[in-house]
């Protein structure tokens, strides 16, 4: 008896599958389908037991199923100290736990897990949907909980209006937490979830890798300036320098990427630049991209914490940006210095580096300009030059053959950005002069209301630079000679035919759409800026708002008052439901029969006791009397005696209208 | 070692007794009991602990991976527990327990406790446990109802006059993290009648002094003794066996069993004790009662006059409940906590 007391009802296992299921949702993507399957299967079983249909699982099929469970994860994941299979052991947790879920003990540990699970779905998503998502799996495993109280509480009505009650009061406390617990950074090194391939510039340019890019949409950068705006034909924000061809491909070449140990300096904060203070400065939301590198304009320098600074004018991070980062610039403009510009040897050969062989046409055009002893400025603009007058800016370039840059350059002369990044920097190396390829994002559209710059995907772009004895490295971009309005205004304007053909709905046609997009993502900058990148120096700023300085002092008093406030609320609730005690039933329900008998015409006057009434209506109103004696007997001994059944008699008597009893008389 | 062991015990109970004098003096024993901030008593539970072990991981979770919105949820679980014990306390305060009735027992069984519980207001009351650990006690629930009646039961080993611990009133109410308490003594004393031993046939015609009531109806099924020869006695009913072994003759003497009355007498059974010897009377009042036999009770100290009904039995049961106790030795067990 004492163990089937004990036992789960089966609304207490309903809530507890309801909770699970809440909480492993939005991993059900993410999660190999045999765990899911698992999960479900575990759920039928557990209520075929319920049903009587079938036992709980033996010793022997546990085990079994222990080992299949630990077999599967190895197989599906290589990686073990990863997010993603740390995820995949909680759900699996989850299902070996419903097949033992016997007991209340049971059932708090499946829900406490709940919670766990629900909170790794942050780690993943941090968008506003999800939040409101996160907010519900808290709800629902809440719900459980109470559920597990008994039968009334399990109600769904009654569970989930205690757990909104419960959360609701503890949102103010999370608040005050929210905005006072100290952010440490990490302990330890935590793994990241690698495994999206998010789209992006990645870490090498082949023909048609921009053309690709330039059928997204979606959100990349989000730039808030504190000072001046850079004008358009100034915002080139810079990710990566390709250093290297192989004829094909350009991509960073040995000793730029800082993954395979190129020279990184964290928080420099040795100034190597001028102190005539910065020109820009901006902070910078970049979405999640799986990649290291950060883009800002040339010569930045960031005190973010992680952030270092290339030899190549870059910003990167030590750990790739799995989740949205957002970091601060100063930038200096290339022209804003003064100290003479040194290329190395080593520099000198990386930057001139050409395969072997291949593109004879270019290579002899280029040895022209040289014979002819221009220079690197005059070579550029002859360069440009003949962009301009011939080249057409296009989003459907056509496929090239293994000479590609011959072919671009003199035959199709049609091309994207990458086209003509790659050819103007093959011939300007081949005519002697240092060049780079750059990528990164160009342009942006300007949020006026929450004045922030937004940089989408499709703003991918890819330019040059060339290096300018006694001037240093400049930038040129051979796309600006061909298409200006692409540099001026955008891909939109510059491509308006070709522009989002592939989309589904051509939705970027319909204004309206475009301003509901535009302010859905002011909404999200707002959140990203308040809550997401809500770090410890921001939590400085709030707090010096807040308190006036922050201090130890200070802040034990702000804490300390909230507390109090809590308290005292909570307090005040206590006294108040302690004073509302109703009178005692026998009393309440004599006076329900006073007020029917008011309105039968038969008023108890003040202080009337209930036998001198009781008279009275036998003198004024006889056919009353009767159920007025059955009544008052029965309070009387309700009320003096406590007796319960006189209570229960009482209640009997009260649930037919008084009337009633007369006519029976009658 | 021995000696060791031994002041443990004492320290222990000394403990005890100490807790058990300040638990009497914050709330004194009565009937009726009404819970109050000065009576009850709030911890985590154990689940509670997991709670806090789960905050405290989540926040690990956040930290590490620098993210505001795990670090959002940790902060709300955290809220959360610091009201749950507001509403577990509101849940148990003003709870009102009145002892209702407390019918007898026989030692060896469970004895109960009738109890009204009362919310004292129209809010509802979950997730209570009314009950003597560790035993499993009552699980009610006020709701749309202003009391409940339970029946609480603690197993009772002595006869006598038992009074009851201290009664648990406990509620988990409303995640189950919090565990939220009081000890009520509602001055509640068992009527624990003993433990009820056959031994053998209800003792008919075996008492002393039984003789004097002519109440007796002869020739009936049962042997009622011997009484020496008459002549016209039937031959059927000569005792051959005790003439056989050089006796008198004499004649069984039989007599019918619905008319008897039956005296019960202390010094009828034959048991080692006391307590054995209460258990034997008990058994036969209880057989007597059922057989329907008018029985009456002869021990020292009271005597009973042969009768019939529920309210005799119970007067004999009670009489031989409230026997004094000579031999200090006691079953203690769940009584004496």
């Amino acid at each position: 008896m004492a163990r089937s007391k004990e036992l789960l009802p089966r609304e207490s296992l309903l809530w507890i599958f309801a909770a699970q299921f809440v909480a492993l949702l939005p991993h059900f993507a993410r999660l190999p389908l045999w765990i899911v399957c698992a999960w479900a299967f575990a759920i039928y079983w557990r209520l075929e037991v319920y049903r009587g249909r079938r036992d709980l699982p033996g010793r022997l099929v546990k085990l079994l199923a222990i080992t299949l469970a630990v077999a599967g994860l190895a197989l599906s994941y290589r990686r073990w100290f990863a997010l993603e299979p740390m995820v995949a052991l909680l759900a699996v947790s989850f299902t070996l736990k419903n097949l033992e879920l016997v007991s209340r003990r049971d059932a708090f540990l499946s829900l406490l897990l709940a919670y766990f699970v629900a909170a790794t779905l942050f780690v993943y998503e941090q968008t506003i949907p999800y939040a409101f998502y996160g907010v519900l799996c808290a709800l629902v495993i809440t719900a459980a909980l109470a559920a597990q109280s008994g039968s009334f509480s399990a109600r769904p009505r009654r569970a989930l209006g205690l757990s909104a009650k419960l959360l609701a009061q503890a949102a103010p406390l999370m608040l005050l937490l929210f905005i006072v617990m100290p952010r440490l950074g990490p302990l330890w090194a935590v793994p990241q979830d690698a495994s999206g391939a998010r789209t992006g510039v990645s870490d090498s340019m082949a023909p048609g890798d921009f053309t690709r890019l330039s059928k997204s949409d979606s959100p990349v950068l989000r730039i808030s300036f504190d000072g001046p705006v850079p004008p358009p034909e100034q915002r080139y924000w810079r990710g990566l320098v390709y250093s290297h061809f192989d004829g094909r491909r350009w991509s960073q070449g040995f000793s730029v990427d800082p993954r395979q140990g190129a020279e990184v300096e964290w928080n420099s904060r040795q100034q190597r630049l001028p102190e005539v203070g910065p020109r820009y400065r901006y902070q910078v939301i970049q979405e999640a991209s799986n990649a290291p590198w950060l883009f800002a304009m040339a010569r930045p320098l960031s005190d973010t914490r992680g952030v270092g600074e290339t030899a190549d004018d870059r910003l990167v991070k030590k750990t790739p940006v799995h989740s949205r980062f957002a970091y601060e610039v100063r930038t200096w403009p290339r022209e804003t210095l003064t100290d003479a510009p040194v290329l190395g040897d080593a520099e000198r050969r990386r930057n001139l580096q050409l395969p072997a062989t291949g593109n004879a046409r270019t290579r002899a055009w280029a040895a022209e300009q040289r014979a002819a002893g221009l220079g690197a400025e005059e070579i550029s603009r002859r360069l440009l030059n003949f962009y301009n007058r011939s080249f057409v800016y296009t989003l459907n370039p056509p496929a090239l053959g293994a000479d590609s840059v011959d072919e671009f350059l003199f035959h199709s002369q049609q091309g994207f950005c990458e086209h003509f990044a790659g050819s103007y920097v093959f011939a300007m190396r081949a005519a002697g002069v240092p060049a780079r390829v750059v990528a990164g994002y160009q342009g942006g559209e300007w949020v006026e209301q929450e004045a922030y710059l937004l940089v989408r995907e499709y703003d991918a772009h890819a330019w040059a630079e060339i290096w300018v004895p006694g001037r240093g490295w400049q930038r040129v971009d051979p796309t600006a000679a061909v298409s200006p309005e692409r540099i001026r205004d955008g891909l939109q304007s510059a491509a308006e035919e070709e522009f989002m053909q592939d989309a589904l709905l051509p939705l970027h046609r319909i204004s309206v759409f475009n301003q509901l997009r535009l302010q859905w993502d002011m909404i999200n900058y707002r959140w990203y800026r308040a809550v997401i990148s809500f770090d410890s120096d921001r939590q400085q700023n709030l707090l010096r708002r807040l308190l006036g300085e922050v201090s130890l002092a200070r802040l034990a008093l702000f804490v300390g008052a909230a507390i109090a406030a809590g308290l005292a609320g909570a307090l005040l609730w206590l006294w108040f439901i302690s004073r509302r005690t109703r009178p005692p039933l026998a009393i309440r329900l004599y006076q329900k029969f006073c007020q029917r008998m008011a309105r039968a015409g038969m008023v108890r006057r003040p202080g009337e006791a209930p036998r001198d009434f009781a008279r009275r209506v036998r003198e004024e109103k006889p056919q009353l009397a009767e159920v007025t004696e059955r009544i008052t007997r029965a309070f009387e001994k309700a009320a003096y005696c406590e007796d319960p059944a006189a209570e229960q008699q009482l209640r009997r008597l009260l649930r037919r209208p008084l009337t009633r009893y007369r006519t029976r008389k009658v | 070692m021995d000696l060791t062991a031994q002041t443990a015990v004492k320290l222990r109970e000394r403990g005890r007794q100490l807790v058990q004098r300040w638990l009497s003096r914050r709330s004194p024993p009565s009937r009726s009991v009404t819970l109050n901030h000065r009576s009850v008593f709030i911890l985590p539970s154990r689940a509670g602990m997991g709670f806090l072990l789960v905050i405290a991981l989540l926040w690990l979770l956040g930290t590490n991976y620098e993210n505001n919105l795990v670090l959002a949820l940790t902060f709300l679980l955290a809220g959360l527990i610091a009201v749950l014990p507001v509403h577990t306390f509101a849940n148990l305060s003003g709870l009102q327990l009145r002892l209702l009735e407390v019918p007898p027992a026989f030692a060896g069984d469970y004895a109960e406790a009738k109890i009204a519980v009362s919310g004292g207001g129209s809010r509802a009351r979950e997730w209570i446990h009314v009950g003597w650990p560790p035993e499993e006690g009552v699980h009610l629930e006020l709701v749309e109802c202003d009391s409940a009646e339970v029946r609480v039961s603690l197993p009772v080993v002595r006869r006598g006059r038992v009074r009851a611990p201290r009664l648990r009133v406990e509620s988990r109410f409303p995640l189950g993290l919090f565990r939220c308490w009081s000890w009520v003594d509602l001055d509640i004393e068992f009527l624990v009648y003993p433990r009820p031993i056959a031994a053998g046939p209800l003792p008919v015609g075996l008492a002393p002094g039984e003789g004097d009531s002519g109440e007796r109806i002869r020739g009936g099924d049962d042997f009622a003794g011997l009484k020496p020869y008459q002549p016209g006695d039937s031959l059927r009913h000569l005792a051959w066996k005790q003439y056989a072994a050089g006796r008198d003759l004499n004649s069984k003497e039989y007599e019918s069993r619905s008319d008897a009355r039956l005296w019960l007498d202390w010094s009828l059974p034959v048991a080692r004790d006391t307590e054995t010897r209460l258990s034997v009377l008990c058994h036969w009042a209880l057989q007597a009662e059922r057989s329907g036999i008018a029985y009456g009770l002869r021990i020292p100290g009271a005597t009973l006059a042969p009768s019939l009904g529920a309210e005799h039995l119970r007067e004999v049961l009670t009489a031989l409940a409230d026997f004094p106790v000579h031999s200090p030795v006691s079953g203690g067990g769940h009584g004496s906590i």
